[in-house]
């Protein structure tokens, strides 16, 4: 027996993992789109009690169970049902309890047994669907009815919600103690339940539903205010348009004028440097060092110089003309492949009686030397004569440089 | 450094409004009958008083006593705020509308720039009533497109002290109590002026719905 059904089980939960897709289409749409699923796999499911038709004409819908499934693990604020049957479930307690006792009374322990775990099941259900109508009364609290976008509708929901938490607190006022425990009597295991069990939660539960109903009157308020700021608002866009030269009194004339209108002026200008505060001396001198000067230029206007025609037929070709000194050391240095024979730098000066400035003359030679490319320079040497210098080492003074061929 | 006294008292008689979300430290400062009390000789001797609005959410400095002087500046003040009542006005109503939550606008509601423009650029009869409210003389823009309209309107709104601007890099404002202030003003024309304005909105909604 209990095989068969550990198989059946089995076989529903795979079905709901197999079709997820589906379900969870069902779920948000609230029906299944027929055309999508294959017959068979619908009619699977209708018969494993997961969809059904209300009516021929309608179309397939997830059972409330599975729906409750699903809304309770995935906390889902569009969950707004409260189970407040606490009564009806009260009273099964009740029974299953006499049902229990009887069985001990008769010593049909097998039977007791079954009693006693079917009792646990019921206490426990109880207990948590009371959490959860807590749990699902704060969730929308929380998000202060997010899920509905007008003010007007926010009203409604917060009405709807203090009708519910009122609801859950006439069905918490079943619980009678008192007869809980005469009915549990001595036995300890009926007391933990009925006693301990149920008193935890239902003070729990008490609790918070009195703070979830003071914040639900409290959101109550702040809705009411919002629209009334917004009555208020469009009423005055209202009047306007109807009477557009409408002025209100001049409440500043009035002998006392109301607060609202009863405004100072603002009297604090900035104060002034104290030059003569010699505290404050570094913090002034960092101010002037901080100051940027500007100075101003005077625009200098230039007159707009009149359109010239370009002529841009012809350009003139542009030839880098050489300095005299130049010509001079290559002429220089022609000389001394000529003869063949070295020749210093100020004897050619002499001969040729140069005009340039001397030292810029062996500098003139230098740089011509030096601008050579390495081929060239390699046919010739320069040789450098000259003195150290007679106080510092390492200065050498060069009177005259010698051109000659390697 | 100033002591946070003198700091609240300066805030004051510069004519700012003191609210949670403006200056939080000074605000729960004054909510302190004793700070408060310590603060009102000084504001005595310039002929103030600290005064409250909106239950307490909003502090501010008032006349003690009124002369002719006084009674000027209240004067203009007077017609300032009249002449900004609807443009105002206009801007919550819009403001509200192109959220989402079609809350209105109080204080510490945040308003993020970005969103708004993107709910008012995609509806024609919020940018037209955008365009509405920049021109008045309060905003005085006189952009053509809807961006500097409504920068321009926000930063006007800033300066009144309606709005701030916690972060300086990001478009997010956050009202002031100086918008409770604004309701409280609504509020006090509405019962002296007997205007009812509050049921002129509702028959207008009633017979919006009977049409």
């Amino acid at each position: 027996m209990s095989q068969a059904l550990v198989e059946a089980g089995g076989k529903l939960l795979n079905a709901l993992g197999r079709h997820s897709e589906l379900i969870m289409q069902a779920y948000l749409t609230g029906h299944v789109n027929e055309q999508v699923y294959s017959k068979k796999v619908l009619d699977q499911l209708v018969q494993l009690q997961v969809l059904w038709r209300p009516d021929p004409q309608s179309s397939l819908r997830l059972k409330a169970a599975v729906r409750t499934l699903l809304e309770g693990s995935l906390q889902d604020e569009r969950n707004r049902t409260i189970n407040a049957n606490i009564g009806a479930s009260l009273a099964s307690l009740k029974t299953l309890t006499e049902h229990y006792k009887e069985a001990l009374h008769y010593s049909r322990f097998n039977e007791a047994h079954a009693h006693m775990t079917d009792l646990t099941e019921h206490v426990y259900q109880l207990t948590e669907s009371l959490a959860n109508s807590v749990r699902v009364m704060f969730s929308r609290i929380n998000n202060e009815f997010g899920y509905v976008a007008s003010v007007e509708a926010k009203i409604r929901e917060n009405e709807l919600a203090q009708s519910q938490v009122s609801e859950l607190l006439t069905q918490l006022e079943c619980f009678r103690f008192d007869e809980l425990s005469e009915l549990a009597g001595s036995n300890r295991e009926l007391r933990q339940l009925l006693v301990v069990a149920l008193q935890q939660n239902f003070s729990k539960a008490a609790q918070e539903l009195a703070v979830a109903q003071a914040r639900l009157l409290d959101l109550l308020g702040r809705f009411r205010e919002f629209q009334g700021r917004t009555r208020l608002l469009k009423g005055f866009l209202l009047h306007m348009e109807q009477q557009p030269d409408f002025a209100p009194g001049n409440y500043a004339n009035l002998s006392g004028v109301p607060v609202l209108f009863n405004q100072s002026a603002d009297l604090l200008g900035d104060a002034h440097v104290d030059v003569n505060n010699v505290g404050q001396e570094n913090e002034h001198y960092q101010i002037i060092a901080a100051l940027t000067d500007i100075q101003r230029r005077k625009e200098t206007t230039v007159p707009q110089a009149s359109a010239a025609d370009i002529d841009v037929s012809e350009q003139e070709s542009v030839a880098l003309d050489k300095a005299p000194i130049q010509l001079a050391v290559e002429a220089y240095f022609c000389d001394v492949i000529d003869s063949g024979q070295p020749c210093s730098a100020l004897t050619y000066y002499a001969q040729k009686s140069l005009t340039f400035d001397p030292e810029a003359w062996i500098y003139q030679v230098i740089g011509g030397y030096q601008a050579l490319d390495e081929q060239d320079k390699q046919f010739f040497a320069l040789d450098t004569t000259g003195q150290t210098d007679p106080t510092f080492s390492g200065n050498f003074y060069i009177n005259d440089i010698t051109l000659g061929l390697r | 450094m100033m002591s946070q006294t003198g700091h609240v008292l300066s805030q004051l008689l510069e004519g700012k409004f003191i609210c949670q979300v403006t200056d939080e430290e000074a605000w729960r400062f004054l909510k302190r009958r004793e700070n408060a009390d310590k603060l009102e000789p000084h504001l005595n001797l310039l002929n103030r008083t600290l005064t409250s609005a909106a239950d307490g959410e909003v502090f501010f400095a008032a006349y003690l006593s009124l002369g002719d002087d006084e009674r000027k500046v209240l004067q203009n003040q007077f017609q300032e705020t009249t002449s900004a009542l609807v443009p105002l006005v206009e801007w919550l109503v819009l403001v509200q509308q192109a959220s989402e939550a079609d809350m209105p606008v109080t204080m510490g509601s945040a308003i993020r720039l970005n969103e708004l423009q993107s709910v008012i650029e995609d509806t024609p009869a919020y940018a037209e009533q955008l365009e509405k409210i920049s021109r008045y003389r309060l905003f005085n823009s006189t952009s053509v497109n809807l961006d500097g309209q409504l920068k321009q309107v926000f930063r006007r709104l800033t300066d009144m002290g309606y709005l701030i601007k916690p972060n300086q890099d990001k478009q997010i404002y956050l009202a002031t109590g100086r918008i409770e202030h604004l309701y409280d003003m609504l509020k006090f024309i509405d019962e002296t002026e007997s205007l009812s304005l509050s049921e002129q909105a509702e028959a207008a909604i009633s017979q919006g719905n009977l049409l």
